[in-house]
Order: structure tokens, then sequence, then C-alpha cells
């Protein structure tokens, strides 16, 4: 099995494009599971009985294997990228909601009770106090949800996304392996890029942090 | 209501039209273009749509290319799936046009269909297909579905014709794409017309990778491939015979939506039709399968030696 | 939406769904084979791997970021690679599922090793134990629950994803996902994501009963 170097060269413009919707799908779909799983933790973490319901909700959506996922949802959406997006956001949804309730969780009692003995508004507290505590373990989520979405996105193939995994199923088709190569890499250099930059980000957004040091 | 709760509520208010325009913007392909009382355009731009096997993509490369120089603005989505999932998405509106086979179409819409000649078929299939789809003229080139066992099993089981598979029923298994199981031109038609029934239906692909290895390795005794596919020829294999017409004519048809169709498209598309024929489809598929040239530069290529974008 | 479940209903009660090799009982028997033998393979390879990193302390950065690259692994990618290098075989499907498993199996292990307290470690040296025997007798006791948890969630990881054993023709829970497709018959698909889901969800369940079960005594 060999590489055909002179494809690469010649499909820079082609792997050029397939990247950039890959990355457009993971990140939406990242983006997407952040904006609902926030709102979602908050109840999660201060109702109880729907705690419990929420996250063994999720633990069984994540179960669900992702191509079942896109193909339901073709009634839905259609062969379109919406599809993709939200089959995606299930899973990123499933693993930010975790994080965030468990970055929530982490956050001391008494700091909390301090916040709110100095007269600060529950909403307040959240903002300032219980989400930049709970960072840390939020940021890890959205690192793995990045992650996984990146390397999710390649199983669209199947109804015609996919992104890089379009790559795979014309290496099948053809019998011919330096796309699927080109595609594992790529796939796996994006998640690596991706992943160092989140660690940047949450190396800017915690100060106090450093401060320490 | 102090300022706080006021921000929030603006905020609110305003968020709603934005996320709005948004999601308009994700669905990329909603467009529904002119709905048309009485004939389509094409001024809003075709998107094509294949199937998931090589020379579907190369088909459809080809009506981008000539629909292009006929000034008509193209997109191609390669690879989407089966017929079962791109009629849907036709008539949806994800995709505009689709390069089908005649008989092959014709029996997924009437099941039993008994047209056998092309005019026949095209006459069916303008009665049969589901309002807002038509076909085009359909064009010379020709790809038909076969029933192929290797030269050894043909021997073995003296086999030559489909009829043949009777005696053998309970014994062999047979691999073809999934959907082959349901199809009239397929596994449920085989036990219709010549009352076969396989020991196994094992679900591979279109005349791809999987059901020629398992060919070759005798994991399934009879493969389901297409007449174009000049492994069968290279392997040796023995294509049954069909003397019962289970198998229809066909002839490449393009499928496209009501909405798209108009002059210009038909023209173009004719004039391709005329022009390809079998042994050259049969060539460009190889150029792509064997030799790994992508199908849009082999249909590009094809169409400028041909004359056919001026 | 109603007629959906109103069919997957039917689809899955149906007496003949159960027989044949096309059946619920042989495609839930496959996906079964498929599940715990890749876990199998994959515990024999992590968990050497963990308690030798976690013993040694050696090696912890792999351990750490294992998880992260397996994760970042696009297992269609991996499994129509190794189809065509090594051809139609179950061994595509196996790579795969094993290198899903491994990082967390090399993960929780490792989490396991580093929990147990260092003065219990050196306690057993000082009472003169070597090195292997420490590993053994103190710290693989120890890290066990975690061990276990690593296992099982490989093993739900594995369970969910075997659904890949179907495109390249294999059998397993996926061929109903997979054929669904093509056949655009979503009662079919939804039946097997229930199917799927539910073998996860009870096996997750029974083996953590299982592990609670087993380390009732311990206080940690």
């Amino acid at each position: 099995m060999t590489v055909d170097w002179s494809w690469i060269g010649d499909h820079t413009d082609d792997l050029t494009t397939l990247t950039i919707s890959h990355l457009q799908a993971a990140l939406g779909a990242v983006f997407l599971g952040v904006l609902i799983s926030l709102p979602l933790a908050v109840i999660a973490h201060r109702i109880r009985p729907l705690r419990g319901f929420l996250l063994g909700l999720s633990n069984v959506l994540f179960t669900i294997p992702s191509i079942a996922i896109f193909v339901l949802l073709l009634p839905v959406s259609g062969l379109t990228r919406t599809t993709t997006v939200i089959g995606l956001t299930v899973y990123t949804l499933v693993v930010l909601l975790r994080n965030t309730v468990e970055g929530l969780d982490s956050v001391p009692v008494k700091v909390k009770e301090a916040s709110k003995a100095m007269g600060t508004r529950p909403l307040r507290t959240l903002l300032t106090v219980e989400f930049p505590l709970a960072l840390p373990v939020i940021m890890a989520g959205v690192r793995i949800a990045t992650v996984m979405s990146i390397s999710l996105v390649s199983v669209a193939t199947y109804i015609g996304d996919g992104g890089l995994g379009q790559l795979f199923t014309d290496g099948f088709q053809r019998n011919f392996p330096t796309p699927v190569i080109v595609g594992v890499v790529l796939t796996l250099l994006l998640a690596v890029v991706a992943d160092a930059l989140l660690v940047g980000l949450q190396y800017v957004l915690t100060p106090w942090r450093r401060r320490r040091a | 209501m102090n300022r706080r709760t006021l921000l929030g509520g603006l905020f609110a208010a305003a968020s709603v039209p934005a996320l709005a325009a948004c999601s308009g913007g994700i669905t990329s392909l909603d467009g529904q273009g002119s709905a048309g009382s009485g004939g389509g355009s094409s001024k809003g731009g075709i998107t094509i749509g294949t199937a998931n096997f090589t020379e579907n993509q190369v088909l459809g490369y080809l009506y981008a290319a000539v629909l292009e120089a006929a000034g008509v603005k193209v997109g191609v989505r390669p690879n989407l799936g089966t017929r079962e999932i791109l009629i849907p998405a036709l008539k949806g509106g994800d995709i505009d046009l689709l390069p089908e086979y005649q008989g092959a179409l014709l029996h997924y819409v009437a099941p039993k269909a008994t047209a056998t000649e092309e005019g026949e078929m095209q006459n069916a299939l303008t009665v049969a297909l589901p309002s807002g789809l038509q076909v085009l003229p359909y064009g010379m080139a020709e790809d038909s579905d076969a029933f192929v066992v290797t030269r050894e099993t043909a021997e073995k089981y003296g086999l030559t014709s489909l009829a043949d598979l009777k005696k053998q029923n309970g014994k062999l298994v047979i691999g073809a794409a999934p959907e082959v199981k349901k199809r009239e031109v397929g596994a449920v038609g085989l036990k219709d017309v010549y009352g076969v029934e396989f020991k196994e239906f094992k679900s591979l692909d279109s005349s791809g990778p999987l059901v020629k290895g398992a060919l070759k390795k005798g994991d399934v005794d009879v493969a389901n491939l297409f007449t174009t596919d000049t492994d069968i020829q290279a392997n040796d294999w023995v294509v049954l015979s069909d003397p019962k017409n289970l198998i229809p004519g066909q002839h490449v048809v393009p499928l496209i939506a009501d909405r798209k169709a108009d002059s210009t498209v038909r023209k173009a598309l004719a004039e391709l039709g005329n022009t390809l024929t079998t042994e050259q489809l049969t060539e460009l598929n190889r150029l792509v399968d064997k030799d790994k040239k992508d199908p849009e530069d082999v249909a590009n290529a094809y169409a400028e030696e041909h004359g056919l974008v001026k | 939406m109603y007629e959906l479940f109103k069919n997957l209903g039917a689809w899955l009660v149906a007496g003949e769904q159960w027989s044949g090799s096309d059946g619920i009982a042989h495609r839930l028997a496959e996906h079964l084979q498929y599940s715990l033998l890749a876990t199998l393979i994959a515990a024999a390879i992590g968990l050497p791997i963990g308690l030798l990193i976690g013993h040694t302390g050696k090696g912890a950065f792999l351990a750490i970021n294992l998880a992260s690259f397996g994760r970042a692994l696009p297992t269609v990618g991996l499994v129509v690679l190794v189809f065509l290098a090594g051809g139609l075989s179950m061994l595509p499907v196996y790579v795969a599922l094993v290198a899903l498993a491994v990082p967390a199996i090399v993960t929780n292990t490792y989490a396991g090793m580093t929990a147990v307290d260092p003065d219990v470690k050196d306690a057993a040296r000082g009472q003169g134990m070597r090195g292997h025997q420490v590993l053994l007798q103190v710290e693989l006791p120890l890290a066990l629950p975690l061990i276990m948890t690593g296992l099982r969630l490989a093993l739900i990881q594995v369970v969910a994803t075997a659904t890949i054993a179907a495109y390249v023709s294999f059998g397993g829970l996926g061929r109903y996902v997979f054929d669904g497709l093509a056949q655009r018959d979503l009662v079919q698909v939804l039946g097997g994501a229930v199917l799927v889901a539910v073998v996860a969800v009870a096996l997750d369940l029974a083996l953590s009963g299982l592990q609670r079960f087993l380390f009732r005594h311990r206080t940690a």
C-alpha cells in the first residue's frame, strides 16, 4: 500500500475545501452544544429530580450509533449540512452537559454562600462566581467534545456530507488508499491543533490560576 | 423593571431574528426555486446529485460539464447514497437532477410494470413518476444489472441462466448492495419471476470492492454487478442470462425535478445522451476505478474531446 | 413520529424477526461477540501498559494523551484503511474497535494506579516487598475499582461503535442501521439503534452493579 504523492499535489484545492467544510461542521456542533448545554446544565445542577433524568437521558443518547442519528434525521432536515450538524450536536451536547454539571458541582458550597452573604443575586453569582470557577472542568468538556466532533464528522459521508470523510468513501469505492490516508492524517491534525488552541484559550480565560504560580 | 431586566429583554428580542437568519443560512440547499406551473427554469442553478457508485458520479459530472457549457450554474453533490435516498431528496429539493437508469427506475416506481421496450418504458415512466419529477429523453449508453457467478461455480452447478438458479434453491449465497434485497430488479423479482430462493443474502455494495472481493473469495456464489464493470471480463466471470426479462433495458436517463426542466437543460442533456456510448462510458469508469483519475476530470476531458463544450 | 414507533414495536416483536441469519437473535449474538472479543484484546494490550506506566511513573504523558488521540481517530477512515491494506475480513473492524478501547483502558488503569496512596506503597516496600510484588499484591488490588471502570467504559464504547462491522459487509446490529439506510427503511434503522442502545445501557447497569457489589466493603 503506497501513497500517491502526486495525487496529493493535484488535489490541494479539494483538500482545503474539504478541511474547511469539515471544520465548519465540527465547530458548529460544538458551538450549538455549548449554547444548549449551558442553560440545561444550570437546570440539572439546581433542580435535583431533573438532574438524574437529564444525565441519564444523555447517557442513553450517547450509546446510539452516530450513523443512525444522521439517517433518522433525514426526514427532518434532508440531505443537508443541517442534518450533519444536528446529529453531531447530540453528541457534543452529551459531553458538554456532563462536564458542565460536573464543573458546577465542583464549585465549593462555601464560595457560593459567601457570595450570597455579600448580597449578590443568584444570576450574578452564577455568571461571575460559579461559571468562572467551573471553567477548567467545562473547558475539559469543550476539548473532548471538539476532538470527538472532528472525528465524528466523517461518519456523515454516508449521507453525502462528511467533510474529509468523503475521502474515505472515495478511496474505498476505487480501492485507492491515498485519499484515505490523507483523510485520516488531516483529521488527526485538525484534532491536535484544535485541542492545542483550546488549551491556550483555557489558559487565557483563567488568569487567576496563572497568578498562583 | 430595572435596567438589567430591560437590557436582557432587548437582547432576547434581538436575538430571535438573528437566530432565524442564522438557521436559514445553515440549511444551504433549501432553494425551492421557481415553482413552475408548466415548465421550470434552470436560472437559479441546478444541483446534481449522484448515487454511491463510480459510474453515477461520472455521469453526474458529465451532466455538469455540458450544462455549464450551456450557461447553467451547476453544483454536483457526489456519493449521496442509494436511489431510495436520492428520490426523496429530489422531491424535497435537496437536489434537482440525477442520472438514472430507465428500467431500474421504472421497476422502482412501478414494481409490476410490464413495459420492456425503451419507448414503452419512457412512457410508462412519465405516467408512474410522482408529480414534480420527470424523465428527459434517454441516452444511448446503457448499464444493466447483471447476476454473475465465477466460471467455476457456473461449471459446478451447470448455470447459464437465472432460471438454472432455482435448481439450487436454498444452497447459494447472493451478494448485492443492501437495497437490492427489497427490489423487484433484485432479490424480490428473482423470487417472483424465477422462483429463486437463496440460502443467504449478503449486504455488500454496488459492484464495488466488497461484492467483487466476496465473489473472488467465494464468500458469495452469485453477485449483483453492473454490465459496464470491466472486472467481469477480466475475471472471466459468467453473466447469467435472463430469458424471462426480469432485468429491463437500462439506458441512462436524466431524472429531473419539474421546477428545473427547461429547454436549455433538455437540449444540453439530449446532446450528451446522443453522443455517449456504452463502450465510452465503460472506458470512463475504468479510468476512474483503475487509473484513479477523478470523475470530474474524466468527464470534462470527455466533454471537450467530443465537442460538447464549445 | 407515532407511526414510526408503532412500526418499530411491530418490527421488534414479529416472530420471524428473531430467527434466521438476519434475525435479531443472530445479529445480537454477532454484535456481542465482536464487542466482547475486541474489549478483551484491548484489555490484554491496555492493562499491562496502564499498570506499567502507573507503577513506574514513566510515560505518564502517553497515558494522559492517549485518550485524546483515540478520540480523534476517525473510525470510518481506520476501517477503510485496514480493509484496503488487508482485504475483506473482520480485521479492520477489530483494529478500529481495539484502537477505540485501548485508550480508555490505559487512562483509567493509570488513574487507578496513581490513586493508590504512596504511603501504602512505601509501607509495602518497607516490609521488603520487591517491585513486582508491590505491583501485584498492593497496587493492583487497590486500583481495581478504577480499572474495572475503565473496562466497563471501554466495553460500552465498543458496543456503541461495533456497528462499523456493517460498513465492510459483516453482521452485528449495525447491519440493521446500514441496510435500513440503503433501503430507506427508517423502522429498521431505528430498530438497530434502539437495540444497540438497550444492549449498551443494560451492560452498563449490569457491570456497574457488579462493581458496586464487588467493592461494597471499600470505604473509598
